[in-house]
Parts: structure tokens; sequence; C-alpha cells
């Protein structure tokens, strides 16, 4: 069973996403800050990772920034999560190697479909 | 060719020369039968031939005697005294020669007088202008610096004063210009008639007008006190009224709808957390969850049209303006070390939207940390157009610098503008962001920031130098457009000088034009800055025999605009003006069958030249500027909008002659140059 790290730093957000993900057949871990997140990464090795851009402390940006100069999570497949919306940002995430951008409000359904291609897509 | 179609001189000369030639032979016939009929001998003999020769001998002499000591000092002083008319102050005068060398002191005396007198005039009018000129200056300066576009026009609507800010505000347009209606640049029926009904008092009148692309918003008053003359301001309002109408208009029409989803969803909501979980009928529950659903999704929607509604509103805000990029990187560079070039721009220079103040402040600050946090000291400056954005670029060699530290910069204040804000509220007024990447090729790295493109591509216009012809109230004393034109007096007519450089002369064997000159003449002035020039693609290669002439290459002519789009450009430039060329049949040729029609009156400088001067040779262009002393600056002649401008000078300098004569209208110097043209047709072969 995948498991998925989703980062953010909305408990309400983070219960909805755990339940759901947790339906669709997903191991779901959550964090609530960059720190907490990177500390996840290193302890579980998870197969894919929500991550929202706006979060306490360092950013989502700098938490990608800091996956792809890391040799051994640098393929971590990364959905970022934006309240923003601006399609500055989404460029700004593919340009720091973002796998796929979400922009809240969002569609659970189509979250999920996604996060569930992009596993399928690695495993392949 | 016949004996009629000759000018005048030749045939006088011939008819000289005939009788001078029978003359002879009859006497050499009437000799010869009379010494064979006397068979006289020795002195005799000789006294008969001298006799009868005498006849032809004395009329050929006496001709060439009045030749050289009479007509051709004649034709000298016929010549001397146009130049003098031309051009009183032009130098070298010829001197009075043959039979006429006696009336030499006088006419050098009556030159030198009229010169002195020119001089004490020219003297007085200085002295007498010179106040009039220094307020003048002062009110040039003050409409030039003035960033409001401004138009003063006279009672009929023509332009008589525009500042600079105009020029700048209808740059490309050509319905701006001296002399030129106010409709031509704004073609709004209620324009017009809003001015003829505008109040004595100044009181303005504003309406909104329609300029290409633009909405602008027009107010034009009276000047008080003038005659009915009309000061028009104008105003870009084409971003306020999108927004208006654009941008907030949608969210207002979106806010109801949002309201009704909200409400939905709170209601559903409510009611499902007050639905007992007793509640026997789960069909309820169910309606209830699919309520929820659908209002969430729809609300989702709505959000995120919202989301980009903002984005356009922030990247259609008033406060940023077009920059052109290499501007931008030179201000930068001022700015950061006015000794020392820091930044070289680099690729192809483009337009992009931006508050320009804050964005240099933005990029300062960025430098500095920059410039602290690399070793490198030296930076390239890169636009990349991409369809929806332009990406300006700041690049060094090394590597790219990490968000956290990019985050740190963003809080910097910029304390050099109003309300000290932070890079990242700069960033947030322009609805974008920055970051940075390592370039593809490992050794380079870049600061990205997008901001918004614009569709302008051309690079700006350079700095025009002061005008000269900054305004002309003489305009205002100019017939109205609509008064016959045939009536009108030859120096209130609007006219427009031009010249073609073609492949070749065989315009009927498929040689065509390659540039086209032009330049406008309004009330007897030639408007030094009001020209029309441009290359022609001419579909075919240019024979090197034509560049020799007039110095146009391919390659100058490589990605010129085709000849009717040209055309199009300069029927638009002419609008109104009676057209005048040097040799003009030719010219009209070259721009004739190109589906853009001239219809206005021709003036040709050589058949006036022609018609004045019938007993002159030589009335191409070079030996006329010889003739009347026409300057004009090295290298220019043999260009078409060089020519033009001698064609132009050339015109003001017969104008006074044809004066001299009666011929004050434009109908009379049409009839005179019908009259030429005959001429000259009868004597072509």
């Amino acid at each position: 069973m995948a498991n998925v790290l989703v980062v953010d730093d909305e408990p309400n957000i983070l219960l909805s996403l755990e339940f759901l993900m947790s339906q669709a057949g997903l191991t779901v871990t959550t964090a609530a800050d960059g720190e907490t997140a990177l500390r996840k990464i290193a302890e579980a090795a998870p197969d894919l990772l929500l991550l929202d851009i706006s979060l306490p402390g360092i950013s989502g940006f700098e938490v990608l920034e800091q996956l792809r100069r890391d040799e051994s999570e640098r393929h971590l497949p990364v959905i970022m999560l934006t309240a923003h919306g601006r399609e500055v940002e989404r460029e700004k995430g593919f340009a720091l190697g973002a796998d796929d951008y979400v922009t809240k409000p969002f569609s659970t359904q189509q979250l999920v479909e996604k996060v569930k291609a992009l596993l399928v897509e690695r495993a392949t | 060719m016949t004996l009629k179609g000759l000018p005048k001189r030749q045939r006088l000369v011939g008819v000289w020369l005939l009788l001078s030639g029978v003359s002879l032979l009859g006497g050499a016939l009437f000799a010869a039968w009379l010494d064979s009929q006397l068979a006289l001998s020795g002195m005799a003999r000789w006294v008969l031939w001298l006799g009868s020769l005498s006849g032809g001998i004395t009329l050929f002499s006496i001709g060439l005697l009045l030749e050289r000591m009479l007509f051709t000092p004649l034709r000298h002083l016929q010549a001397q005294l146009a130049r003098w008319v031309a051009n009183p102050d032009a130098p070298d005068d010829h001197t009075a020669e043959g039979w006429l060398t006696g009336l030499g002191p006088d006419l050098r005396r009556v030159s030198h007088r009229w010169r002195a007198d020119r001089a004490r005039l020219t003297t007085a009018h200085a002295e007498g202008a010179r106040s009039a000129s220094r307020i003048r200056q002062e009110l040039e300066t003050l409409l030039q610096v003035l960033e409001t576009p401004l138009l003063l026009c006279d009672r009929h609507r023509r332009v008589m004063l525009f500042n600079q800010a105009a020029e700048t505000f209808f740059a490309g347009n050509t319905g701006l210009g001296l002399g030129k209606r106010l409709d031509a640049l704004l073609p709004t029926a209620t324009l017009a008639h809003a001015i003829t009904q505008l109040p004595d008092d100044g009181s303005p009148r504003e309406m909104l007008a329609p300029c290409g692309q633009r909405w602008l918003k027009v107010v034009v008053r009276r000047v008080p006190g003038s005659e009915h003359e009309t000061l028009v301001t104008c105003t870009d309002t084409t971003t306020t009224w999108n927004n208006e109408m654009g941008v907030r208009a949608a969210l207002n029409r979106m806010l109801p709808p949002l309201r009704q989803h909200a409400a939905n969803l709170s209601s559903a909501a409510d009611a499902l957390r007050q639905l007992p979980c007793s509640q026997t009928s789960p069909a309820l529950r169910t309606r209830f969850e699919h309520v929820m659903h659908d209002e969430s999704q729809a609300l989702n929607q709505r959000v995120a049209e919202i989301g980009t509604l903002l984005d356009d509103l922030q990247y259609h805000g008033e406060r940023l303006r077009p920059i052109w990029s290499n501007d931008f990187w030179q201000s930068l560079d001022e700015r950061l070390d006015p000794a020392q070039r820091l930044i070289t721009p680099i690729g192809v220079p483009a337009w992009f939207k931006g508050d320009a103040p804050a964005l240099i402040e933005l990029f300062a600050s960025l430098v500095e940390h920059l410039r602290c946090h690399l070793p490198a000291s030296g930076f390239e400056g890169e636009m990349t157009l991409h369809p929806k954005r332009a990406y300006v670029d700041l690049i060094w060699r090394g590597v790219a610098v990490p968000e956290s530290e990019l985050s740190v910069w963003r809080e910097s204040p910029l304390t050099t503008l109003p309300l000290s804000p932070t890079v990242a509220d700069i960033l947030r007024q322009h609805a974008t962001d920055i970051w940075s990447v390592t370039d593809t090729d490992k050794r380079h790295a870049k600061l990205r920031l997008p901001l918004p493109v614009i569709a302008q591509t051309q690079a700006p216009r350079e700095m025009a130098p002061p005008r000269p012809e900054f305004h002309d109230f003489g305009i205002a004393q100019l017939p109205a457009p609509d008064d016959t034109l045939a009536n009108r007096a030859l120096r209130s007519l609007e006219i427009v000088a031009f010249d073609t450089e073609t492949t070749g002369l065989e315009l009927r064997r498929g040689d065509t034009v390659i540039s086209l000159g032009a330049c406008r003449i309004v009330n007897g002035r030639l408007l030094a800055n009001d020209a029309f020039d441009h290359f022609v693609d001419p579909k075919r290669t240019i024979p090197a025999a034509s560049t020799v002439i007039h110095g146009i290459t391919d390659a100058d002519v490589a990605g010129a605009q085709p000849l009717n789009i040209v055309l199009g450009l300069f029927r638009d430039y002419v609008g109104d003006a009676v057209m005048l060329a040097h040799n003009a049949a030719f010219d009209m040729l070259a721009i004739s069958g190109h589906g853009v029609h001239f219809d206005m009156p021709v003036l040709d400088t050589l058949l006036l030249s022609k018609a004045l001067d019938e007993a002159l040779d030589g009335h191409d262009l070079d030996t006329l500027a010889k003739r009347y002393d026409l300057r004009f600056p090295p290298n220019t002649r043999h260009t078409a909008l060089g020519d033009a401008r001698v064609t132009a000078e050339l015109w003001l300098a017969l104008l006074p002659r044809l004066e001299a004569r009666g011929i004050d209208t434009l109908d009379a110097l049409l009839a005179l140059q019908a009259n030429a043209f005959d001429k000259e047709d009868a004597s072509a072969p």
C-alpha cells in the first residue's frame, strides 16, 4: 500500500484528506510544517508528497528545493497545493521541480485521482 | 519634331541661320550668273562677287553680333533677375556683359541697396520679435514638459499646435501634423459636432472617442477671446474602461451567485447537523449530502474564476506601464552605479509591463543582495518572451540562490519608495514572484521575475530633437478646407513634395520603387520634422548600376514592406494636400497601378521652371538647385527624402516668381503647367 505524506498547516483539510486518501486505499502520514515534513520524509520514506506552499517556518518551495538537492529524495513525486492560485506560482513550482500542482479549493475526488495516477506512473 | 515645337530662342536662331544661308546661296548663284554673262576679270570680278554675297554676310554678321553682344547678356541678366527674386541674398552675382556692360554699376548699386535694405529690415524685425520669441520659447518649454497630450485647432479644426506628449501619445498615427484636420486624428462625428457647439467662455466638454485600439477621454474647450480656436486634451481611458466594464463588472456579477452557493452550502450543513442520527429516512440525509457536494463544487468553480479575474485586474493595473527592456536595464545600471556598467543586456529587447520606479528599486535591492551573496560582480540582463508573460532574468556565472535566502530578501524594505514597501509588496503589486534556478549549461544561474507582456513589438522611437515648427498659428489664416481648391492662393496650399528611388528607369518593363520619401509644406514653410521616409521591398534584385546612383542595396530593403502597403501609408500621409514632384510624370507612373489612388492635383517643378524660363537651358534638379542657390546637407541628394526636400525648396524659390507674374492661384498655376506640358509634348520625338 502506497504511503502519502500530506503537509498542510490547516488541520481541517488534513483531517479530510487523511480520511479520503485512506478510503482510496492509501496510507497517509501528515505534517503541519516544513521542518516536520522533512524529518518525516527522512524517517518514513513516503511514496508521494502532497505539499502546501504556505507553511509556518520554511515554505513549501523551500522544502521542494531541499528535496530536489538531496540525491536520495530528488525523485520523490511532489504535488503542490496552494490557496493563492496564481499562474506565476504554478510556474515557479514546476521550475523548482514539482510534478503537479493543485489550486485550492479543489475537488477531493480529482486530487485522489491525480495522486493515484502519479503513483502508477512512477511505479512503471 | 516641328519648327513650332522648338523653344522660342532656337526658333529665332534657326530663322537667322536659314535667312543667312538663303542670302549667301542666292548671292552666290546671282554672282555666278552675272560672271558668266559679263565675263569680267580682275578687280571688277572681285567687286561683282563681293557685292552679290554682301547681303548674306551682313545678315549673318549682324545676327552673330546681336547674339554675342545683346541676346546672351540679356539671357544672363534674366537668370540673374530670377536668382535675385528667388534668393536675394545669394552670392556670386553675374556681371553685365556685351552692350549691357554699362548697366553693370547701376545693377550692382541696385542689388547692394536692396540687400542693405533687406538687412536693415531683418535687423529691425529680429529686434522687434526678440521679446515675443522669448515668450514663445518659454511657452514651448512649458508645453514640451507637459505630460498631457495637447492640441490647439483653428476654427476649421486644423491643428495649429501640438506638444511632444501629443506626438508620443499619437506615435505612428499619420493623422497628426500641423495643418492637418483633427478629424483625421479622431474621426468621430460627435467630437466635430461638440466643437461647433462649444461655449465661448472656455468651459470644457468631455467625450469618449475611439482611436485605434484605444478609447480616449477627449476634453475640448474654446480658447476665450480667440477666433473660435479649440484646445483639445486627451487621456487614454482604455485601462480604466476595461477595468470598469470588464474585470470589475465581472466581479460584481459573480458576487450574487457566490452568496447563493455559500447560503445553500451552510443551510444544508446546518440541516444535516441537526438531522437526528435516529432519523428513519436515510433518503433525506443523502439529499442533503448531494446538495453539499454540488454546492461545494459550484463554489470551487466560482472561486477559481475570481482568482483568474483578480490576476487580470492586477496585470492590467494602471500603475503598470509599458517598459522597453533596454531602457529598464540602463536605468537600473545608472541607479546601481553611474560610474560603471554592472549589467550587460543580452538577447532580443522587448516590451513588458510594470511599475518602472518600483521595479528598479526592487532589482537594485536584489542585485545588492546578490553581490553580497555571490563572488560574481557582473550580471547579464535578459528578456525572454512567453505567450503570456515576459521573463526578466538576471544572470550570473555560478549557482542558483536558495529559496530560503530569497525568502529573506523578499522581506527587505525598499526605503527609497513611498511607505517603504518590501520586495514582497512590489511582487504582490505585479501579481508575480521571483525564483532562482541553475541554467541548463550548469555554469550559469538566473533570478527570474515574470511580468505581464504587451503586444507592442517595435523599439521605442528615438526622442526627436526639439521641433522647429512646434506650432504654426498662421494656419488659422488659411481658407476653409472646403473652399474650392482652384481658387486657393498658392502660398496657402498644403503641399506634399515627394520623390521615388527605383530599381531603374524602365518602369513599364518591370522596374519598381525601392524608396519613397516625402515632406510637407504648410503655409509656405517646409516642415523640417514632418517627413515620410520608407524603403520598399521591390521583390527583385536591385541592379548594381542603380545602387551606384542612390546607394540603396538589397540589404537596405530586406524586410521592408511591399509597395502597396507603403503606398497606403503614403496616401494617409498626403491627406488633402496637393502633390509636388520634379518630373512628376515619372514618379506618378512609379506609384500608379498598385491599388492606391492619388486623385489630387499634382505640380511639377520641372514643367514650372520651363514655363518660367523658356529661354534658359538646364531644368534638371541639380542645375536648378545651383541656379537658385538651394542648400542641402551632404549625402542627401539622390535619396528619396533628400530629393523631395530639394524639390520643396525649389518650389518655395519659384513661388515669388510665379506670384510676380500674377500666377497666384492653383487654377492659374495648373493652366501654366498644362501649357508647358503641351509644349514639352509637342517637342517630343
